[in-house]
């Protein structure tokens, strides 16, 4: 079973995502919410997390942030980036700085479950 | 009221596309994350910018082309949305219904930017605004640089609206 950290600043997004992961079936525990990418390194350092879903478009610290400075501190943990940005070039960048895939909102149970079966 | 001129001859897109674009991004948001199948209307001929009841989310748009993704609808609708989103009763405009809005906003501005920019680099999305009361009026670009589609659900009626032109 795995301990999930979600990084979105919708509150419902946030509750959306849990939903779903539930709803698709998904090996997953304890689901733990950050509102940005400062809460969310936070909430990395104090827990123990073995997937990381984040947005992108966020204030404070964007998703693209985030994932430089996990990366940055020696965390491995997979990152896959749920967002509205789908453009190729920002996924390219994601996916350099460390992110393992990215889905695309809106996205649907099935989906999740297909994109992070082999991750969990 | 119809596109820029500029945006069509830029991406090679009629107002009847871009309409067709808005549908089908609004379509999929409510039927995947709101649980809603809606029906579409014929785009407006003319802005609505006063507003009864409502709330309204707005995501804008910076860079090659500058705009404003939204949608309004009833207090009654909003409250609605934002239960099926939630999975849970929401009775009051509040929090909630601000996020569920803003996010709804953020999906459909993301698949327009999409439209726009394949790379995605060259246009930014805000962080989503809304604004909700009983009486009140939105302003902002050209009136006639927008398309603005009615959405029905059941006996339920909302607008999206994009206004957009080509810095």
């Amino acid at each position: 079973m795995a301990n999930v950290l979600i990084v979105d600043d919708s509150s419902t997004m946030r509750k959306i995502i849990s939903r779903s992961l539930r709803q698709a079936g998904l090996a997953v525990d304890d689901i733990y919410e950050a509102g940005d990418g400062i809460e969310g390194l936070s909430v990395l350092g104090s827990k123990s997390v073995h997937l990381v879903l984040s947005d992108i478009n966020m204030p404070n610290m964007d998703g693209l942030e985030f994932i430089k400075q996990v990366r940055g501190n020696g965390n491995g943990v997979p990152i896959v980036m749920i967002t509205t940005e789908g453009g190729e070039d920002i996924i390219n960048e994601a996916i350099a700085s460390g992110a393992s895939a990215s889905i695309k909102k809106p996205f649907t149970p099935d989906q999740l479950n297909e994109k992070l079966g082999g991750l969990i | 009221m119809n596109l820029n001129a500029a945006v069509r001859e830029a991406i090679h897109i009629s107002e009847d596309e871009m309409a067709r674009h808005v549908i089908k991004a609004t379509k999929e948001v409510f039927s995947t994350m709101v649980m809603m199948d809606l029906e579409d209307s014929f785009p407006l001929q003319e802005s609505v910018n006063h507003f009864h009841c409502s709330v309204s989310g707005m995501v804008g748009m910076a860079g090659t082309y500058t705009g404003i993704l939204s949608i309004h609808c009833p207090q009654s609708f909003a409250l609605r949305i934002t239960s099926n989103m939630l999975g849970m009763d929401v009775e009051e405009v509040g929090e909630d219904v601000n996020d569920a809005l803003g996010e709804i906003a953020n999906m459909l501005g993301g698949h327009v930017k999409m439209v726009l920019s394949k790379g995605g680099t060259d246009i930014n999305l805000s962080i989503p605004t809304v604004i909700s009361g009983e009486e009140y009026s939105i302003n902002a670009m050209a009136e006639s640089d927008c398309v603005v589609v009615p959405f029905t659900h059941e006996d339920e009626k909302f607008l999206v609206s994009l206004k957009l032109r080509k810095e």
